[in-house]
């Protein structure tokens, strides 16, 4: 991982990003989907929001992150597609390994998106880019666009602009492909908009604008003992950044420094029963993830989100790390109960585990029969399943709406 | 109704019924406990609706009739009592009950008995209309009570208890002929005890049950103070949801006594992992120790090995310490933590085969050696990375065993 730079006249990085990964492999299960404007996410009923949507979507103005209500309305036709995560874990684990095929070097972001250090390969990175393309496209299925360059912050902007420029020339999946010569990536970066940097937020580029910087270049036109005045380190490592340096390493292994989940109530919630009924299946599905990963953290952190989208968090710090759900959820309702003036309706309920450390590994009894491990764990996951339905019945309806046949009188 | 009883069999009573009031229910009947005087009996009831129980002991009756009362004040109440008569009367109208004994006297609010849930019995009153049936229905085992609780003890640390795992906060219970079998496991460890009966107790058709660890605890501290002479009576429910346990009560205990109890569970359903697979069918290396000198050197072990994921490293050297002894093997007990500092223990011991180090949770040892009555263990192992077998010497192996997965100390 450490690299001598002296020794290297420069690096070739890619960025990989599968496009409107969710669609394509929607799109591979369900062939009439192809062409068409769809997205992919919750119910437009309820505040679900769009995870990905097609490209022939996009034409209409819809975009992730926008609620489904929203995108149906900008775009009539829209066919709503429910998430299904576990086909796109499969597929992204074979894409994945496809990489780490083509090199070891692999730092993967996230199920669609990863760093490539492909330096020490034959070929130049275009050369490379093409045959990585070609490969996934015919092999998966999958279209991708790619970023080349000297490291991971331009890499991964090329792959970015790339994309844009693609997507604004045809119809279909960008497929793209941009090159940021060693050299280059200041006058690369110059003419884009200050928010293309990594680090770069609605607030900081707000600050730019008033100083007149909307482009990159133009921070690095600034004075630069101005803009480390105004933004202390965050004005030196911007003006890095906007001349192309970046000699952060390609991590094969990114650690997770934190576990967390949370959940959007369809309406807002003011019962403390309820609440804690959450708080618990959150802090059940942390903890499994914990464990899943062999890890234990220390620090335990609530989330709350009011109706007026305020959203306080607390947190506090255990003796020693846990990966244990009734301990991650005692401490989290120590938190709600501090946080929660009971009756206040609440929007969001998050928990989170952080201060991760490996769990010197206590390897189960099964590990050596896997296929009854598993199938123990897979019926496990459809008992909680149903625990989590009469949860949520009990909540709704009162205690024992729902029992065991055989109870009811 | 009215009904007078001793203080110190209703103080036992509540005691044992309290165990399976609702503390964090909905519903504020569970929080109470149902008194059914009826037949010179008083009847004591209260349920979670995952365990049951009724309790009954002996009363003077002198007008039948049922009422429930919450559970905390009624017991705290009583416990405060002089060990004298209580007399108790309801009245119908408010629904409040009355009791008095020697210069105490109290009121206490109650909830009508025909709010409170059906509470499993092994025989319905004859005016409930069978409404039992489901329970009774089954399969009816005798067991000594002294027999059964050794037993559980045996077992039923080794369950999970994290909910999220069902199956596994349960406790595998097999019946065939004359044998009867309990299995526990978390994942990382095994306890396997098993029975067998001079004559067949059960069906020759097998039955298996997951009966959760918890109703298993409360049944093994109810049975301290049961009869041993009289059987306790294991009924299964004929469609397999329910257990029922019916304890006779001792009654010569004086510091109050039960005539009898009836715990009832619900039982999990789940498929429990099929264990034989990862019991070690070989081994390479057979340690046997002093039982009380292991769990000593653990112990001591243990108060580093807290500070450092509870990782002890047990050392088998056949050749003793400083090589070629007179065939005087020992065990060597090491635990470190990083901050307090680090402690090694050896045990004299007989090995057979060759030098192995393996790294236990020293809580697991714990748990499995503070329920060996016999004086010697022996601990079979192959490879650091394959499961210990850790048995009493004089047991047979499939009388009583445990299985406990080594850790990985480097990660």
């Amino acid at each position: 991982m450490d690299y001598n730079c002296a020794m290297i006249a420069h690096r070739t990085i890619m960025h990989l990003d599968l496009d409107a990964f969710y669609c394509a492999v929607e799109e591979q299960q369900d062939p009439s989907l192809r062409g068409r404007a769809f997205a992919v996410g919750g119910s437009p009923n309820g505040r679900g929001v769009v995870t990905s949507c097609s490209y022939a979507a996009r034409k209409y103005g819809v975009h992730s992150a926008m609620p489904m209500a929203q995108a149906v309305r900008a775009c009539p036709d829209l066919l709503v597609v429910p998430t299904n995560f576990s086909a796109y874990r499969t597929v992204s684990r074979k894409v994945m390994s496809k990489l780490r095929l083509f090199t070891p070097l692999v730092e993967q972001l996230s199920v669609d998106e990863a760093f490539l250090d492909v330096t020490n390969l034959p070929g130049s990175g275009e050369t490379l880019a093409r045959e990585l393309q070609a490969s996934i496209r015919e092999e998966l299925g999958l279209p991708a666009s790619l970023g080349v360059a000297s490291n991971k912050l331009v890499a991964k902007i090329a792959d970015n602009i790339g994309k844009d420029r693609a997507a604004q020339a045809n119809a279909g999946y960008p497929n793209a492909i941009l090159v940021v010569p060693p050299g280059q990536e200041a006058a690369f970066l110059a003419p884009l908009p200050c928010r293309e940097l990594w680090g770069v937020g609605p607030k900081t580029a707000e600050r730019l604008h008033e100083l007149g910087i909307e482009r990159i270049g133009d921070i690095v036109r600034f004075p630069a003992h101005e803009l480390t005045r105004l933004f202390g380190k965050h004005g030196t490592d911007l003006i890095h950044r906007a001349q192309g340096l970046d000699d952060r390493p390609v991590c094969t292994e990114r650690e997770a420094k934190s576990v967390s989940a949370e959940t959007t109530f369809s309406r807002d919630i003011a019962d403390g029963q309820e609440l804690r009924r959450t708080l618990q299946r959150l802090a059940d599905d942390v903890a499994r993830r914990l464990r899943k990963s062999g890890l234990a953290g220390s620090t335990i952190k609530l989330k709350l989100r009011w109706t007026d989208f305020t959203t306080p968090t607390r947190q506090l710090t255990l003796a020693r790390a846990t990966d244990d759900a009734m301990v991650i959820y005692t401490a989290v309702e120590t938190l709600f109960r501090q946080l929660w003036p009971p009756g206040t309706p609440v929007r969001l309920l998050g928990v989170g585990v952080n201060g991760l450390a490996p769990q010197p590994y206590q390897p189960t009894l099964w590990e050596m029969e896997t296929d009854e491990f598993l199938q123990a764990e897979e019926q496990m996951q459809r008992r909680t399943k149903l625990r989590d339905v009469i949860r949520e019945l009990d909540g709704r309806y009162g205690l024992g709406t729902l029992r065991r046949g055989d109870n009811s009188q | 109704m009215r009904v007078s009883c001793l203080q110190e069999n209703l103080a036992k009573g509540l005691s044992i019924v309290g165990r399976a009031v609702s503390t964090r229910s909905t519903l504020p009947v569970l929080g109470n406990i149902l008194l059914e005087a009826k037949d010179n009996q008083l009847r004591l009831a209260a349920t979670n609706l995952e365990i049951g129980i009724n309790c009954w002991i002996g009363a003077m009756v002198e007008d039948e009739g049922a009422i429930t009362v919450p559970a905390r004040l009624l017991a705290d109440f009583i416990n405060n009592l002089p060990p004298e008569r209580i007399d108790m009367e309801l009245s119908v109208r408010t629904q409040t009950l009355s009791l008095r004994c020697a210069r105490y006297t109290a009121t206490i609010k109650g909830i009508d008995a025909s709010q409170f849930p059906f509470v499993a019995r092994a025989q319905a009153d004859e005016d409930e209309g069978g409404s039992m049936a489901d329970v009774i229905d089954g399969v009816t085992i005798p067991l000594e009570a002294a027999n059964l609780r050794k037993m559980i003890d045996q077992v039923v640390y080794a369950a999970s208890t994290d909910e999220s795992r069902p199956t596994l906060t349960g406790v595998e219970v097999r019946f065939r002929s004359n044998e009867l079998r309990m299995a526990a496991t978390d994942g990382y460890r095994l306890s396997v005890r098993s029975v067998i009966f001079d004559e067949a107790i059960g069906p020759n058709e097998e039955i298996m049950v997951v009966v959760p660890a918890k109703s298993l605890g409360e049944l093994a501290r109810i049975a301290a103070d049961a009869d041993d002479e009289e059987p306790v009576k294991v009924i299964v429910a004929q469609s397999r949801n329910q257990i029922l346990f019916q304890i006779p009560g001792n009654k010569d205990e004086a510091r109050g006594s039960f005539q009898w109890v009836e715990l009832s569970s619900q039982l999990i359903d789940g498929r429990f992992p099929d264990y034989n697979g990862i019991i070690p069918k070989s081994r390479d290396t057979r340690t046997v120790v002093d039982t009380a000198e292991l769990l000593k050197a653990v112990r001591v072990a243990f108060l580093f090995a807290r500070e450092n994921n509870n990782i002890i490293r047990l050392t088998v050297m056949p050749d003793g310490k400083n090589g070629a002894d007179d065939n005087k093997g020992q065990l060597r007990l090491t635990a470190t933590s990083m901050e307090m500092g680090d402690s090694v223990n050896d045990i004299d011991a007989q090995i057979d085969g060759g030098e192995i180090e393996i790294s236990f949770n020293a809580k697991y040892l714990i748990d499995v050696l503070s329920q060996v009555d016999q004086p010697q263990v022996v601990l079979d192992t192959t490879q650091s990375t394959r499961p210990g077998a850790l048995r009493p010497v004089g047991v047979g192996e499939d009388e009583y065993l445990h299985v406990i997965m080594p850790m990985h100390p480097n990660r």
